[in-house]
Parts: C-alpha cells; structure tokens; sequence
C-alpha cells in the first residue's frame, strides 16, 4: 500500500521541470562551495575546519570537503521540495481527491515522504558525482595529489561523509514535510522556513551564543558536517533525530485526525 | 416542514448509503443538523438544497474527508468510520475538479490509479469515455472549465464505482456542456451504478432524477421519489378568458364559490387567472364558467416546479431573492 502511496508520488516527481530543476540546482550549489573551497584554499599552513589548505585537500576526505560545506544550502533546497509536496495538495485541493483514492492516511503520507526522501537522496547522490568530478578537475588544475581520496580511507570517509549528508538533507526534509502539513501554503511555509532557518537561527545564536547548541537547524547542520569544531557529531544527531522524531509524530496525528475542507 | 419517515428495515437492505444522525460541528456553528440519508441502490439521487445547506460538508463527511460529530452510517456496506473499507467502490467530483496544473490529465489520472492500485489501462478508457483522448497528453493547465469537469468526471470513474458522488458536476458548464454532462450521468446510471448528485440547481437535479433528499441549514427537508414529491406537491388551475376583459368577472365567480383565485401577468402569454387547487376540479370550473358565461380560451393545470416545492417544503417564501436564485430559479 505504502507502495502504491510512493509510486504515485513519484508520477509528479519526476516531471522535468522538478527533477531536472532541482537536481541540476543541487548540484549546482554543492559544486559552487567546492569551486570555492579549491580556489580559496591557502596554499600553505593547516588551514581552518571550514577553509583547509591545499594540503589538507590532499587528505583522504578532501573529495566531499566542499560538499559537505554546502549542507545548509542543500538543507534549504530539501526543506522547500518536501513543504512544497504537501502544501500543494491542500492549496490545489488535490489532497481530497488523493484521499477519496487512497483513504488510509498514514499510508498516503509515508509513501509520499518516502518518495520526496528518495528524490531527494538522489539528488544528492548525483550532486556528489558531479562535485567529485569538479573537485577532480580543481584540484588538478591547483596541483592538489588526489591518490588519498581513492584509498580505503579515502573512500570510507566519502562514504561516511555521504551518509552524513543524507542524513541532514533528510532531517532538513522532514522539517519541510511538517511545515508544508501544517501551513497547508506552498509559499508561506517555504518563506517561513527559510526566514527561520537561515536568518532566525543564526541571529538567535549570535545573541544568545548557547542556543546554538539546541536550534533544529543549526544540529542538522551540524550532523551534515560530521561534526562541528563546537559540536559533536554524536550529540548533535541524538538530540535531532529528538526534535524530528517528534516533529514527525506530530505532523502524523495532526494529517490523521485532521478534517480536509480543502 | 414535511420530512418523509425513514426506510424500513427491509428497505435499507438495497440502499447505498444508509445514514442517521449525521451531525458536523466547525467550532460553535452547526454545518449539518442530525442528517438522515436513504440513497437508494442502481438510482439517481439528487442532493439539493441552496448554497450553504450542508451539502458539500455532507459529502465530505460521506467521503472520509471529515470526521462527522456525531451519527453513523454504511455506505455499500461498509461502515462511515472505516471509509477504506467502501471507498475502493466509490468515485467522486468534489466541488471544483481540482488536479496537478503542470501534469497531463492522463498523467493526473495515473497519480490516482497508482494510488488506489487501479489497472492503469483505465485512465485510457475514462479519457475515451469523456472524450479527452485527444488531449490526455496535453498539460491540465491549458484545458478548458469544461474539460476540466470532464476530467473530474473520468477521475471519478476510474475505479468504475459502484457509487458515483458528483458535487455540483455541472458548475460553471455552458448549456451544450450541461447537456453533456447530464447525458454522460444517465449513462453511467443505466450502467446499473448509483449516482448521488449534489447541486443548488434544482431545475437541473429534476431532469435527471429519480429520488431526492432536500436539505436546508443542514437538516432534511424532504426524502424520497421524485414523483413522490410531484404527487404531493399542491398543483394551481390556470384560466384564460377569451376577451381579457372579462379577468376580473372571473376572479370575481371564482371567490364568489369560494376558490381564491388571483390574476397573473404574463408578458408572453397574456394575463391570466391561477386558482390555487387540484387538476381533477378544473372540469367543475369549466362548468361554471360557462354557467357565467365567461368563455375559456385556455384551462390547464400548472405544477409547481422544484424551487417551488422547496420553498413550500420549507416555509420560506418570504426567503429573498438572493436564496432564490442560490436554487438557481426566478420565483
């Protein structure tokens, strides 16, 4: 059943203007902080965790180092996808008609999230390609010895990198899919979560520095770099999948009991 | 207020959907008011009432779309609060036809298909059905207000639907594309299906149906047959003398015997003279006409149409025009 949910979902997926808008603009931007990261580089010294040296490009994680740079970008991209999906069938009043086709909703909503993560997921696997081939152009073109980046180590932490990423997009999509649920508006829930992930948060922390360490956003983000030099990996995923876990009780109750007048 | 008694037991064994007390609160405000629905098996049903009566929040509630306050129902058999349980036999308009802009209407139908685990090779046959076939490729947003309907329409029938829910199927259609759409409601009944129409235009539920349920402020005002609510309806006399000069002699014998009697302008026809009383006692009006010596060019009886009977169902005939016209007729 969750199945035919997901299938059904994909039929609108997969319509060019979305797929290819979206994959090319992943991407896109995953490409455009690998460019920066390879251009920027400073030739000499350690570098920083967020700029590291062309040497430090060298290392075995230095293929997906500008990728996962740009997980808030992605996050961002995936928030708007996955709140646009379901605030369009309560602005379209497609979601009666769904509904009349498909009337057990939990299964209607899984195979529907399902879908956005798998399109998602996919459009971040297909921006990391792309990225590695630019990367691998960069660092030809600044001299950087790539043999680390296809050792074992280098390939468990393109993996383990590529994981985290996922994880991230997946979280920041989950966010979206509440959001777009519960303000049944395409652009007001993409607006509204892009004010507060981008420059809410990031105001919020600058005043009052500890809030940091608990903001959604900031602790997806977070998990998407594998860690931060303030926050760890470990604790920043714990206390996500939390706040996403409930996130997502919350919007399963709320599309279940919920009266379509749409 | 004349609200018919509710369908015997051994009745309800061939009703489509058997509903009592179907309550909906919004807030304080009650929508729809201990609704009683006999929707009977393999027939046309019209859904009536005037914009605001309860119709599409009973519908909805029919639907699984909301959850009713209060009141239980089976619909072919299943039961209200377990709609998976009879929404795979059912197909449905609902309100406006509402569908993916950017995908075609064959793509749009095929999100439903895939959804309800539907053979896909329907969405060809219900496109040929309401003739969409020619443009199934073509994005929904480039499709006429007509063929928009006609996409609700085969959306609704994809899973050939022992029960066809359309609300107000005929919203916003020219009279060619009413004519059509009323064709295509025939013929899917004739199919041995159940359709249960929903509209505020009575003129047009009449042309099609074959039992009733009348609403207002989301109670029942009258259920049953058509022809039932013909019978019961309280018919008038219209008189015509030959010279029109002779209009008020009439009125004047006819109150005289005591059939209130008033003139009616006609702009068409000329005036006339209405006698509020059953066809079987023009004969006896003729006679004394004639005893008068007042000659009738014309005698015949007038039923009242649907508006007329909802008006008088509901006691409202001093409701204002603006309701009047929400039932889609000039009174």
């Amino acid at each position: 059943m969750i199945l035919q949910s997901f299938r059904s979902e994909w039929i609108k997926l997969r319509r060019p203007t979305l797929l290819f808008g979206t994959f090319g603009g992943v991407a896109l931007a995953a490409s455009f902080f690998t460019i920066l990261t390879f251009t920027q580089a400073p030739a000499t010294g350690a570098g920083s965790f967020d700029l590291p040296s062309l040497a430090g490009l060298a290392q075995p994680n230095g293929l997906i180092h500008g990728m996962s740079r740009a997980v808030v970008l992605l996050g961002v991209v995936a928030f708007g996808i996955a709140a646009t999906q379901i605030a369009a069938e309560y602005s379209l009043g497609t979601l009666r008609q769904l509904l009349v086709r498909q009337p057990r909703r939990f299964t209607l909503l899984a195979g529907k999230y399902l879908a956005v993560i798998s399109f998602l997921v996919a459009a971040v696997v297909i921006a990391s390609v792309i990225t590695g081939g630019v990367a691998l152009v960069l660092a030809h073109i600044r001299h950087v010895p790539v043999a680390a980046w296809f050792s074992s180590a280098g390939l468990a932490d393109l993996t383990r990198a590529l994981g985290m990423l996922l994880l991230a997009v997946i979280g920041f999509a989950t966010l979206g899919f509440a959001a777009g649920m519960f303000l049944k508006s395409s652009v007001f829930a993409v607006i509204l979560g892009f004010a507060y992930l981008l420059p809410f948060e990031s105001i919020l922390e600058r005043i009052v520095p500890s809030t940091g360490h608990w903001l959604p956003g900031s602790l997806i983000g977070v998990v998407g770099q594998g860690g931060t030099a303030t926050d760890g990996f470990a604790r920043s995923l714990m206390i996500s999948t939390v706040y996403l876990a409930a996130i997502a009780a919350g919007t399963i109750v709320a599309f279940r009991r919920r009266d379509v007048t749409a | 207020m004349a609200i018919l008694p509710a369908p015997t037991r051994s009745a309800r064994t061939e009703l489509a959907v058997d509903a009592t007390g179907l309550t909906k609160q919004f807030g304080g405000r009650t929508v729809v008011d201990r609704l009683d629905l006999a929707i009977p098996l393999r027939a046309v049903s019209g859904f009536v009432g005037p914009n605001g009566a309860g119709k599409t929040t009973t519908i909805r509630m029919l639907l699984g779309l909301i959850r009713p306050s209060s009141g239980q129902g089976e619909i072919l058999g299943g039961t209200l609060d377990r709609p998976e349980s009879y929404l795979h036999k059912v197909g449905a308009l609902i309100e406006a036809p509402a569908f993916y802009p950017q995908l075609s209407g064959r793509d749009n139908l095929l999100v439903l298909a895939r959804l309800g685990s539907i053979d896909t090779a329907r969405v060809a046959q219900v496109l040929d059905r309401v003739g969409l076939s020619q443009r199934s490729t073509d994005a929904y947003r480039t499709y006429s207000l007509g063929m928009k309907q006609r996409l609700g329409i085969a959306a609704a029938l994809l899973p050939s639907p022992e029960l066809l829910i359309l609300d107000e199927p005929t919203n916003g259609l020219d009279p060619a594309g009413i004519v059509e759409m009323r064709d295509l409601i025939r013929s899917v009944a004739d199919e041995g299906r159940t359709v249960l129409i929903s509209s505020h235009l009575l003129a047009e539920i009449e042309h099609i149906c074959d039992h009733l349920v009348m609403i207002d402020d989301g109670r029942t005002v009258f259920q049953g047959p058509v022809t039932d609510l013909r019978t019961n309806r309280s018919s008038e006399v219209v008189l015509r003398p030959e010279s029109a000069s002779r209009l008020a002699a009439l009125v004047a014998l006819l109150d005289g015997a005591g059939f209130p009697a008033r003139i009616e302008e006609d702009a068409l026809d000329g005036s006339c003279v209405v006698v509020s009383i059953g066809a079987e006692r023009a004969g006896e009006l003729n006679r004394m006409c004639m005893g008068a010596d007042i000659t009738l060019s014309h005698i015949a009886e007038r039923r009242r149409s649907l508006e007329e009977a909802f008006f008088e169902l509901t006691g409202s005939h001093s409701r204002d025009t603006a309701l009047a016209h929400s039932l889609g007729g000039v009174r």
